[in-house]
């Protein structure tokens, strides 16, 4: 029951956000088109990483758009510093190769980012899992010193 | 069947006609071919020739025998006394198979009585041509001579001077052990000497060398008694030695043994048909003087014999109260046994005694039981006999050991006052540990004794006993505790137990001790000590005859050392056992140093240093052990292993280190049994780590460009 309506209010917090950013978005789409553009075009990969994501916490969505956004934020700032802002001017300067090269990579390097951490982090826990086994045997070995086979033998008889 | 009955028979017949022979220990049964002469110096020391040994305070002449004074079984040494010049001693070699009487030596070491030879001393000490070490009695010498002449002289008392001369020093001795407790049972015309040379007074011989009536002819004895073997005839009380005085009273009038002509087998036959007294009536001609003694004394019935009161009465020239001469109830019919009719009850006992198996058939048919009814008119035992049979009935899968015990328990209906008989085997209840002794000692082994015990026939003995006697309850007391060893098993108890137990001055047998001769638990050490110098390996310094005459003659209880010593598997507190029982006789009666004996321990010792744990402790008990050992003291040795703060310390510790090494290991297990669990969650915190960081890459990207546009 508190499973289903927990799963429910999930359901709802997500179609709300959903619903928050398509309001953001048309909001955008008629006060500042230029900017519309420029964020729909730069996050593109971001876009196609949370449709298919559908892990939970979508780390691989949150990975792509981080870095993705950093890539497209630059440009964003450019032309609100332009005293016009206007859609021609927003289009030439995206489709320039190497602002779709920064956006995209910087989108590139956040997936990368994102294949990249699990290996690392499991050999630092591998790494870490070794030191400890070799402390505890050096320590039964400091015990079977001190107190002979008949540890051993004790050990493995209350074992039995 | 018939061949097994045929050997019981044969094995019945032969067993009780043991006569010992006095010429080496054991009755020639166990001496040494070659003794090794000098072998032993501890406190004897042969002269250059040989001829002589130094024991105790006296010289020992192995060359100069006096078979005059020879007693029983013993043979008589001239001896000098080294420490004193007048007096004349001899030394009387016992047999080192056959136990002594303690608590006569104890009574007559050193004291004069007016009646009894003086015994000056005794010492044990290597005896050459023994080849070991024997006890060794030193005898005053009696200066008038053997009363009895070797050969067939004229006997040198006057028989009108008999009671002056004979009846009243031994009143005075009996007297005297009466109010010790004590009986002589070695009263007999052979062991009569005169005191003096005018030949005015006499004293008799010897009676410690050996069990209670072993040397007295059977004549001497009682029915009762005489019915037993001659080791297990048993102490007796006074009532034996007045019997035995009466006797010696005939042959002195006599001149000779009465009814020497007969076998014992006759001597008893006669005497249960006629009567002790008519027996030696029929038989020989007693001088009128002694007839109304010798009547007296000879009563059958122990409560009717002459006591003191009669004889001091008969010295003063008193009439007395006359005696039955047989009180012994004949049956108006005979109960026929293996072809030969009797008419008395303990004339039929016996004979059943003599034929164990061919009289289970009569017993088991109730012949016997319907003669005692009809033939005799005995009510009581007919109903006893009809009980014990209906118990037969009862017994279980092992029928023939219940055929025995009916048959054991018939002769003991028939019987009541007799020897507990058994198969062969025939002893007084009083004399069932010197019995023991003798098996044990000459080759027969504890079998027998031990059938007699684990059956209960000596309990269906007390059972018949008649009226309250303090003996009998002290015997029974005594029968309990043999009952309950004999049960046990483990070293400690046993036979063995019982021997030491029963049998005061019996020397420990084991064989690493044995010709050391060791009867006081004081000399056990020295002893092993002496043992430990050619001891193996791998032996123990106590095995179960050792056990158990530490246990008997230790005062200290030991019980929880047997108790320990039950499991032999379990080495740690075997040896712990053996080290700690060893180490209280140390402190209980020295000596200090035992070197060899703490060496032959230490070798045992590697069990018991197993109860530490650590091996540092370990380490430092195995180096102290060798330094202790050297020192000889076995109760340090065991302290360094009973250190009890020290063991609970280890132990503690121990359990400490067992449960941090059961941890670790586990979590060394976890550890490694985790690995693709741990993928799972590097994965899990990889992705997260990822979108964290390219969260904050993008903040900070953001950060900076907005900082970037206001400067």
């Amino acid at each position: 029951m508190a499973k289903g309506k927990g799963s429910r209010s999930k359901g709802g917090r997500s179609a709300f956000s959903g619903l928050s950013v398509v309001a953001s978005a048309v909001l955008l789409f008629m006060v500042a088109l230029p900017t519309f553009i420029t964020l729909t075009v730069g996050l593109l990969p971001s876009l196609v990483a949370f449709i298919f994501d559908r892990s939970p916490g979508r780390t691989m969505a949150r990975c792509v758009f981080g870095l993705n956004f950093s890539g497209v934020a630059p440009y964003i700032l450019e032309i609100w510093q332009q005293p016009a802002q206007t859609v021609g001017g927003a289009t030439q300067e995206i489709f320039q190769p190497l602002a779709l090269s920064i956006m995209y990579g910087a989108a590139g390097l956040g997936w990368l980012l994102y294949l990249a951490m699990p290996p690392i982090v499991a050999n630092v826990l591998n790494l870490s899992a070794q030191r400890r086994v070799s402390e505890l045997r050096k320590k039964q070995r400091g015990l079977i010193k001190t107190w002979g086979d008949s540890l051993i033998k004790e050990v493995d008889r209350s074992g039995n | 069947m018939a061949e097994q009955a045929e050997d019981q028979e044969q094995d019945v017949s032969n067993g009780a006609a043991t006569e010992p022979v006095m010429d080496a220990p054991g009755g020639g049964s166990v001496a040494p071919e070659e003794p090794e002469t000098g072998s032993d110096s501890e406190d004897v020391a042969l002269n250059a020739g040989g001829k002589s040994v130094e024991i105790g305070n006296f010289r020992v002449f192995m060359d100069l025998r006096l078979p005059e004074f020879d007693m029983g079984h013993c043979k008589a040494f001239s001896a000098d006394n080294l420490r004193r010049d007048e007096g004349n001693a001899f030394a009387l070699v016992t047999d080192p198979v056959l136990p002594t009487r303690h608590d006569h030596l104890v009574f007559l070491t050193g004291m004069h009585m007016a009646g009894q030879i003086d015994l000056i001393d005794y010492e044990i000490a290597f005896w050459p041509p023994f080849g070991r070490k024997t006890m060794v009695l030193f005898y005053d010498k009696p200066s008038g001579g053997k009363v009895v002449p070797r050969e067939n002289k004229k006997l040198a008392i006057d028989e009108h001077d008999i009671g002056t001369v004979v009846v009243e020093p031994l009143l005075s001795v009996l007297q005297a052990f009466g109010e010790k407790g004590l009986a002589h049972r070695n009263i007999r015309a052979d062991n009569l000497f005169f005191a003096d040379p005018m030949r005015e007074k006499v004293v008799l011989g010897d009676c410690a060398s050996g069990p209670p009536g072993y040397d007295q002819p059977s004549v001497y004895e009682t029915t009762a008694r005489m019915s037993a073997e001659p080791a297990g005839r048993g102490s007796g009380n006074l009532t034996d030695d007045f019997y035995a005085l009466g006797m010696m009273l005939a042959e002195l009038g006599v001149g000779r043994q009465p009814l020497k002509k007969l076998n014992d087998q006759e001597i008893m036959e006669l005497k249960l048909a006629k009567g002790s007294f008519q027996a030696i009536a029929s038989q020989e001609k007693l001088p009128l003087i002694l007839i109304e003694p010798v009547r007296g004394l000879l009563c059958d019935d122990p409560e009717e014999r002459w006591g003191f009161a009669e004889l001091n009465a008969w010295l003063d020239g008193r009439r007395t109260k006359p005696v039955q001469a047989n009180t012994e109830k004949r049956a108006a019919r005979a109960q026929n046994l293996a072809g030969r009719d009797y008419y008395t009850v303990r004339a039929l006992a016996q004979a059943i005694s003599k034929n164990w198996v061919t009289a289970l058939g009569p017993l088991r048919d109730s012949t016997v039981e319907i003669w005692l009814r009809r033939g005799l008119g005995d009510n009581e035992r007919a109903k006893a006999l009809s009980d014990a049979m209906r118990q037969l009935q009862w017994a279980g899968t092992d029928k023939r050991s219940a055929e025995d015990v009916l048959v054991a328990r018939s002769i003991l209906i028939l019987d009541p006052s007799g020897p507990v008989r058994f198969k062969g085997f025939s002893a007084m209840v009083d004399g069932l540990g010197f019995m023991l002794s003798y098996d044990v000692q000459h080759g027969r082994g504890p079998q027998r004794f031990a059938d007699v015990i684990v059956r209960d026939i000596p309990s269906f003995w007390f059972g018949r006993q008649e009226g309250y006697s303090p003996e009998v309850q002290k015997q029974q007391q005594l029968y309990k505790n043999l009952r309950y060893y004999i049960q046990q098993q483990s070293a400690g108890y046993g036979y063995e137990r019982c021997l030491y137990a029963t049998v005061r001055n019996q020397h420990c047998l084991s064989p690493l001790v044995e010709e050391e001769f060791v009867i006081d638990v004081a000399d056990l050490l020295p002893a092993l000590e002496k043992a430990a110098e050619t001891a193996s390996e791998d032996s123990w310094p106590v095995d179960r005859h050792i056990a158990a005459f530490i246990a008997t003659r230790l005062e200290d209880d030991v019980e929880g050392q047997l108790m320990a010593m039950q499991n032999p598997s379990d080495e740690v507190e075997y040896s712990r056992a053996i080290i700690s029982m060893l180490a209280i006789v140390q402190w209980r009666h020295g000596p200090d140093n035992l070197q060899n004996l703490s060496h032959w321990v230490a070798r045992l010792m590697e069990p018991a240093i197993k109860v530490f744990h650590s091996k540092a402790r370990r380490e430092r008990v195995e180096t102290e052990i060798p330094k202790l050992a050297k020192r000889g003291n076995l109760v340090e040795l065991y302290n360094l292993i009973n250190d009890e703060q020290e063991r609970r310390k280890d132990q503690s510790e121990f359990v400490e280190a067992v449960a941090e090494y059961s941890e670790a290991e586990s979590e060394v297990f976890d550890l490694e049994s985790s690995g693709p669990a741990r993928m799972e969650l590097a994965e899990k915190v990889g992705q997260q780590a990822a979108a964290f960081a390219s969260t904050m890459i993008a903040l900070l990207t953001v950060s900076a460009l907005f900082l970037m546009h206001i400067f």
